[in-house]
């Protein structure tokens, strides 16, 4: 019920916007803004890329609201623009890999610098928090070694929590496809971290 | 049930992702399979494992940042132009007639077949000599004695005047000009708003013929495209361009029934509510709002409609 009522408010405040309404447009970025930047953040890695991500999608569509001709959900429609936009990030990335603001510890993992940093603060528990930073520095290498498609597919499903069928819909793929992409993106996960398990 | 499926098929059932039936066959497989059991397990932790260091979510700050930043973009930012919606978008018409094999074929009997028995005769009356231009280079004389549409490519209005150019198909793209007052111009949109596979043609068709809703057959036109376009934006437009009938002509007010009661779409639904709203004492609207407050699937049109019947005075 309340998915409907949102359809019912996206379709007004876009007919608005598609008059010129800024306002309407948006009340429009708030019903959807917190996921576009969480997608957008842990793709890109950092704040700033984020939030040049988040500010070009928006952007983008406000300049095309004209023409969205409710063939999808807007909910659709803006993770697509996003989605391109963080592929084209991912893209790039692979071919600059020198700009990875990682280093390498002597077991060959990668890490922030700015993670070693001591948390001194009352109840810091050094030890966990080490392991933690492990785990995730892990993650995000093994993360960093699917392709961007993969990569894509796996966050909006796992992160996310889409349904495979609308992942396709937004990657202009089919559902089958997507399914075919998640399966080889976890088996190449299991294939990274066997040992952490 | 051969392991091999059942292990492709692991990480679709941990994410929710298999139809019942296959859920059920896999289940049944692990109750009897220690190995698919162990292999079970062994994704599920692993997918526990990656969930425990969750996506970094954005700081309220950052948030606010960005909102910021994007609000003093948007005031110099402008929208695209309307005659964007004009723009033929070959990559989505493609992705169209990919999943439409029945559409691509009978396309393609139109463009090669000529329209026999497809095409729609509009102009019964002299060539369109005036103010005809062909593809084929400068304007002929005179073109052949009956015009058959094969389809509408674009319609275009010019800002500020009454022109409207309209290019159209038949074996070849023919274009005319002409206001809205002019006949074939009206004949061309009333084509294009029921018979173009390019809802932005038809959006843009309707848009104009609410300019001439007084005339019968738009009106029809636009009833027709209310009630049976795919595309909720065009079904809106027409909606738009019936408001002012509803209270005059009952065609116009069971059509705007129709769509409140049936309609797929809940924007379109709710304009429709909206529309109706200065005849809600007619007795068959009443009719409408009494069994929507009732039992309508929408909580907001289930209100709307009760607060519509609160302001009617008691039938005796």
């Amino acid at each position: 019920m309340a998915g409907q009522e949102r359809r019912i408010d996206d379709t007004i405040l876009i007919r608005e916007a598609q008059r010129g309404d800024r306002a309407a447009f948006e009340e429009l970025v708030r019903h959807y803004d917190q996921a576009v930047l969480r997608l957008a953040l842990h793709l890109t890695g950092t704040e700033q890329d984020a939030q040049d991500v988040y500010q070009d999608a928006f952007l983008k569509a406000y300049k095309n609201i004209g023409s969205f001709r409710f063939e999808c959900s807007f909910y659709t429609w803006i993770y697509r623009i996003v989605t391109n936009l963080c592929l084209d990030h991912l893209r790039k990335r692979n071919v600059r890999k020198e700009d990875a603001p990682v280093v390498k510890d002597g077991n060959g993992g990668e890490y922030d610098l700015l993670d070693q940093v001591a948390d001194v603060r009352a109840g810091a528990n050094p030890e966990r928090d080490l392991m933690r930073r492990q785990l995730g520095a892990r993650i995000s290498g093994a993360l960093e070694k699917l392709t961007p498609r993969e990569r894509m597919v796996f966050e909006l499903k796992h992160y996310h929590g889409l349904k495979l069928r609308t992942v396709g819909e937004i990657l202009h793929t089919t559902e089958e496809t997507a399914k075919n992409t998640l399966f080889r993106a976890t088996q190449k996960l299991r294939g990274q971290l066997a040992d952490m398990r | 049930m051969k392991c091999e499926w059942v292990r492709q098929n692991i990480t679709l059932h941990v994410y929710g992702e298999l139809a019942d039936d296959a859920r059920y066959e896999l289940e049944q497989h692990v109750a009897r399979c220690g190995d698919c059991a162990a292999e079970l397990k062994a994704e599920q932790d692993f997918l526990a494992l990656l969930s425990q260091e969750r996506a970094a979510e954005p700081s309220p700050n950052l948030l606010a940042a960005s909102r910021m930043k994007l609000q003093e973009a948007l005031e110099t930012a402008e929208q695209g132009r309307f005659w964007t919606r004009l723009a033929f978008d070959p990559a989505n018409w493609l992705r169209q007639v990919k999943f439409s094999p029945a559409l691509a074929s009978a396309i393609l009997i139109l463009g090669f077949a000529g329209g026999v028995g497809t095409a729609y005769r509009v102009f019964d009356h002299p060539p369109l000599v005036a103010g005809v231009t062909t593809s084929a280079g400068p304007a002929v004389a005179a073109g052949p004695a009956e015009a058959s549409i094969t389809g509408i490519q674009s319609i275009t209005q010019e800002p500020g005047s009454n022109q409207i150019a309209i290019k159209y198909n038949t074996v070849s793209t023919l274009e005319t000009q002409g206001s809205l007052n002019d006949q074939r111009i009206q004949q061309l949109l009333l084509y294009a708003a029921r018979n173009n596979y390019n809802s932005g043609v038809r959006m843009d068709s309707v848009d104009l013929l609410t300019q001439k809703p007084d005339l019968s057959a738009v009106r029809d036109t636009l009833i027709y495209s209310l009630q049976y376009d795919t595309n909720p934006g065009v079904r809106l437009k027409a909606l738009d361009g019936l408001g002012p009938f509803v209270k005059n002509d009952v065609h116009v007010r069971d059509a705007m029934l129709q769509a409140l009661v049936n309609d797929s779409n809940p924007g379109v639904r709710i304009e429709a509510l909206r529309m109706i709203e200065p005849v809600k004492a007619d007795g068959s609207v009443r009719g409408v709002l009494m069994a929507l407050s009732a039992k309508d699937s929408s909580q907001y049109i289930k209100s709307q409609a009760r607060t519509m019947l609160a302001q009617l005075p008691e039938i005796d």
